[in-house]
């Protein structure tokens, strides 16, 4: 059977199971293909549009594949004072793309968040599942080696 | 006092020192308006359900700021005041944000010259006739087939078809555009064809007088089954056999 097909068979078909569903897809395919969202729509019944209004709303949802490794730079008000620019500069230029984009081989994304609540180790970065706290902005590389 | 409705269950309170008797669960919003004052509003429109998203129908009741539109009276001895001076500067602020986005409306722009705000011009963006209301996507779920929607979110959300490409559940019904409160969606009828949101539409003949008058679409709909002719004709022909029967008897 096909992923997308094992995915939509683990839930209930509710309206309320949109989100979770969307969820499940997004972490396997680390993306939200077209077709999985019409098939989505299809076996909750819901419109598409009320389905792609849910799939553009939250910023854990993509159209587009994410790559393996999320960098997520905090560039909430303790980050920005603490140098989050700089640090966003020195990993857009380790990765070589630019922030809310993904390197062509499909290994990291790079995003802002608006704060990951954790102020006091200003400035935080998220690598995957990892939080970072008192990154100095020279640590680009060593914060990406380390998930390698 | 006013008494709205030959109803059991209502409720007794202050609508701007008039006593009012209402049926429990009237909105604020419809309560004032059954007494003939008036509240601005964009995003309410009688025949959708409310939504709460233009924030300028703001009203106080017992001393605190609602929308109006949303909020059900449901308790006696309540006390709104349609209008004071909180009530206006917040109404003003919302259209400052309003009219910056979009000074092209003259309905906005008329609205804003009566609070006394004017576009200010460093926030000059893009001017955009949407002002987010969500009628035309509310009507779409009621009347139409749901086939636009809302996408992204805060500065960057949109009215758009899935996928941002045009919509392919539409029915080209315009139910859209006639709830439009700035003229933002538009739609076009030239020999015989109906353009909306990107699509186009062969429109289906009125039997009678032969004008262009529905789409295939709108006429699969089942509150549309067997008209075959458009609504002028339908009243012309309603009103002579009308006259007929008064004539007759």
């Amino acid at each position: 059977m096909n992923p997308l097909e094992d995915l939509l068979q683990s839930r209930p078909g509710e309206a309320r199971q949109l989100l979770p569903l969307l969820q499940l897809i997004q972490a396997h395919y680390r993306y939200l293909p077209e077709e999985a969202l019409r098939a989505v729509a299809e076996k909750l019944e819901l419109p598409l549009s009320r389905v792609f209004a849910v799939a553009t709303f939250y910023s854990a949802l993509s159209l587009r594949p994410k790559g393996e490794t999320v960098v997520k730079v905090c560039c909430g008000t303790a980050c920005h004072l603490r140098g989050s620019e700089t640090l966003i500069a020195s990993l857009e230029k380790e990765l070589g793309i630019k922030l809310g984009e993904t390197t062509p081989d499909g290994s990291h994304t790079l995003e802002s968040v608006n704060c990951l609540g954790a102020c006091a180790l200003a400035p935080v970065v998220m690598v995957g599942d990892e939080t970072h706290g008192n990154v100095p902005a020279a640590s680009a590389r060593h914060l990406l080696g380390k998930v390698k | 006092m006013l008494n709205c409705q030959s109803h059991l269950d209502l409720v007794e309170g202050l609508i701007d020192g008039q006593a009012v008797e209402v049926a429990r669960d009237t909105t604020i919003l419809a309560a004032v308006r059954l007494l003939n004052r008036s509240v601005p509003t964009l995003c309410h429109h009688e025949g959708l359900p409310g939504d709460g998203n233009c924030r300028l129908c703001l009203v106080e009741i017992n001393g605190r700021m609602v929308t109006s539109c949303m909020y059900p009276l449901r308790e006696n001895g309540f006390v709104v005041e349609t209008d004071n001076e909180d009530i206006r500067r917040a109404r003003a602020f919302v259209l400052e944000m309003l009219v910056d986005r979009c000074p092209s409306s003259p309905r906005l722009m008329a609205l804003a010259a009566e609070y006394g705000v004017t576009p200010e011009e460093r926030f000059k963006g893009d001017d955009d006739l949407c002002i987010r209301c969500g009628r035309c996507v509310r009507a779409c779920e009621i009347n139409g087939t749901a086939a636009i929607g809302f996408a992204g979110r805060g500065a960057e959300r949109s009215v758009t078809g899935p996928f941002f490409t045009a919509p392919d559940d539409c029915i080209g019904c315009l139910a859209c555009a006639a709830v439009c409160p700035t003229g933002k969606i538009v739609f076009s009828e030239k020999h015989g064809r109906r353009s909306i949101w990107g699509r186009e539409f062969e429109m289906v003949r009125c039997c009678e007088c032969g004008r262009p008058y529905a789409t295939p679409g709108q006429l699969s709909r089942p509150e549309f089954a067997a008209n075959e002719i458009c609504a002028q004709c339908r009243r012309r022909l309603m009103a002579a056999d009308m006259k007929r029967s008064f004539t007759e008897y």
